[in-house]
């Protein structure tokens, strides 16, 4: 036989299970196990709790695979999405802001265009408790935290640095203005440093004033700050210190306790060793409780007050390099480069989420099938 | 009362299917005890979850898929774990009987053949040369694809037009099978 022949397979195969001898009493002995089976499976019968047929089957799985990536994908747009507008900083007027993908870039601000090359950096990024923002001069909404400072155990550490640019005449008025700003808004001026330039010596008025206002006056301060002359860069940062001040609170709480049960302890102790020892104990315990309390303290002083930092320059008067501004295909270039790098950042940053959505449906799809085959194979039936 | 009415259409099934349903799974397993347990095993679960035979779906292919469903299981977890059974069971030994015509040497030689099969492929040229379903039901009865029954088919063909027992024209003796499996 070079080719297989179905006839004669099925010739074959009937006569080789025809040779088949029933065996006697078989089938009574199939209905004797029946009704032993019956009689012990008096309890309701356990229906399957997946229907059987494959709509059923393929529903269920799809639902699942939408919650695993629905519950993949719902924190992964949540830490990607804007940023909430909590408090809004109003920095004047802007041409155009931009958003892409919660950082806000304004173009050529109106009114610091005669600074040409002055690094205007806008965003807002936000790391764990803290939150940093740097920003030009655009409507920009950020969450600091502060405006749901309503809650009072929030605090809040603000601090920024504006560098503003004035004419040589207004340097003195500008400074007594910064100083006011200060003193109305409830603050004071914790130190100012100043240099009068002159033609003769070919040098240029600097100064740089540090003020500190109640924490929340410390938008307004900003705001009346960077109009008093020309903004060149305006840097804030706000750090939510709360963790670290409840974390303190606890542990001088706890010290205390400790303090109170040693000096009980004392009064109990008659040996001169036994008061040594638990005084040696007492010192270091008060020492740590002081500490503490310091750190306490300090961060209190740090977030009732907002500190900014204010540098004031002559016009003409150069801080920062300038850079060269790009045009043509040299622009366009750097423009592709960026573009490239944003997206295999972006491509990086959502590998991780989908490759585990994807092994997550990979493992429950395996885990279903195994299971469905596993019943099928245990009951034997079809759908 | 149900117990009693159950127990009738168990009967039923019984006397419809049991036969070809026996002598299904002695082709599969290869061995006469093998296939009575799962004959047995399959009836009975059948019969248990008959509830699960959805409306309007044929009665026979759901049968043979417990059947084939029980063989597969007992050549997976039973027998590779145990020494062999009495080898007067095996199917081998069709070829005992009286051969006046040589058709015990065809068979023995298509069974040989056909034992060399693996389970999967085995499982279909039976269901499709004996039981005489169609790819459709055989589908359903192992749970597949047609397509795949298509591609199953076609390779237990070409292997068993390629086996050495199936090359000659001519009967091989019979003494010299039984000579050899000794």
């Amino acid at each position: 036989m070079t080719t297989f022949d179905e006839e004669m397979m099925r010739r074959a195969l009937q006569e080789a299970a025809d040779d088949f001898v029933i065996s006697d009493g078989a089938l009574e002995r199939i209905l004797d196990e029946a009704r032993d089976t019956a009689s012990r499976d008096d309890g309701p019968r356990i229906r399957a709790f997946i229907q059987r047929n494959g709509r059923g089957r393929s529903s269920i799985l799809a639902a699942a695979a939408c919650v695993v990536l629905l519950a993949v994908a719902l924190p992964l747009f949540n830490s990607e999405g804007p940023a909430k507008s909590t408090s809004a900083l109003d920095f004047g007027a802007a041409k155009h802001v931009s958003v892409q993908g919660g950082a806000a870039t304004p173009d050529a601000p109106a009114g610091f265009t005669d600074v040409q090359g002055t690094g205007f950096e806008t965003g807002a990024t936000t790391s764990g408790n803290s939150l940093t923002l740097t920003n030009a001069s655009a409507k920009l909404s950020v969450t600091t935290g502060v405006d749901v400072a309503g809650q009072s155990s929030l605090r809040v550490e603000e601090v920024g640095t504006i560098h503003l640019t004035v004419g040589g005449k207004r340097f003195q008025s500008t400074l007594s203005k910064l100083t006011d700003f200060a003193t109305t808004d409830g603050g004071f001026v914790a130190s100012t440093q100043s240099h009068m330039g002159t033609k003769a010596t070919h040098s240029y008025s600097t100064g740089s004033i540090i003020l500190q206002v109640p924490e929340h006056n410390f938008t307004m301060l900003v705001d009346q700050v960077r109009h008093a002359g020309v903004a060149t860069s305006v840097q804030t940062s706000a750090t939510d210190v709360t963790g670290q001040y409840v974390d303190l609170q606890a542990r001088i709480t706890a010290s205390e306790v400790s303090r109170s049960q040693y000096l009980k302890i004392m009064t109990r102790t008659n040996s001169i060793g036994g008061i040594l020892a638990v005084q040696d104990q007492l010192n270091s315990i008060q020492s740590q409780i002081e500490q503490m309390q310091a750190q306490l303290n300090l961060l209190n002083t740090e977030t009732t007050y907002a500190t900014l930092t204010v540098a004031v320059s002559e016009t003409g008067h150069q801080t920062t390099t300038p850079v060269a501004k790009r045009t043509g295909v040299d622009k366009a270039w750097h423009d592709s480069l960026h573009g490239f790098a944003a997206g295999v950042e972006w491509l990086i940053r959502i590998a991780g989420p989908l490759l585990f959505a994807l092994l997550l449906i990979g493992v429950l799809l395996f885990l279903g099938r195994w299971t469905w085959r596993a019943t099928e194979r245990r009951r034997g039936g079809i759908s | 009362m149900s117990d009693a009415v159950d127990v009738h259409e168990l009967r039923t099934w019984l006397e419809d299917g049991y036969a070809s349903s026996v002598r299904t799974a002695y082709l599969i397993l290869g061995n006469r005890p093998d296939a009575e347990d799962a004959v047995q095993e399959s009836f009975l679960r059948a019969w248990k979850f008959r509830d699960s035979l959805a409306t309007g779906s044929s009665f026979k292919p759901w049968l043979y898929r417990v059947v084939v469903n029980t063989c597969n299981s007992k050549l997976r977890k039973e027998i590779p774990h145990r020494n062999r059974r009495r080898p007067d069971d095996d199917l081998d030994d069709v070829a005992m009987i009286d051969d006046p015509i040589g058709r015990v040497t065809l068979s023995h030689d298509v069974i040989s053949a056909l034992k060399d099969l693996p389970t999967h492929l085995r499982v279909v040229v039976v269901l499709r040369y004996y039981v005489d379903l169609s790819e459709h039901d055989i589908a359903i009865v192992i749970g597949r694809q047609p397509g795949t029954v298509k591609s199953r088919l076609n390779e237990a063909r070409r292997r068993l037009a390629e086996h050495p027992a199936l090359q000659s024209e001519a009967p091989r003796p019979i003494t010299v099978r039984k000579e050899s499996k000794s």
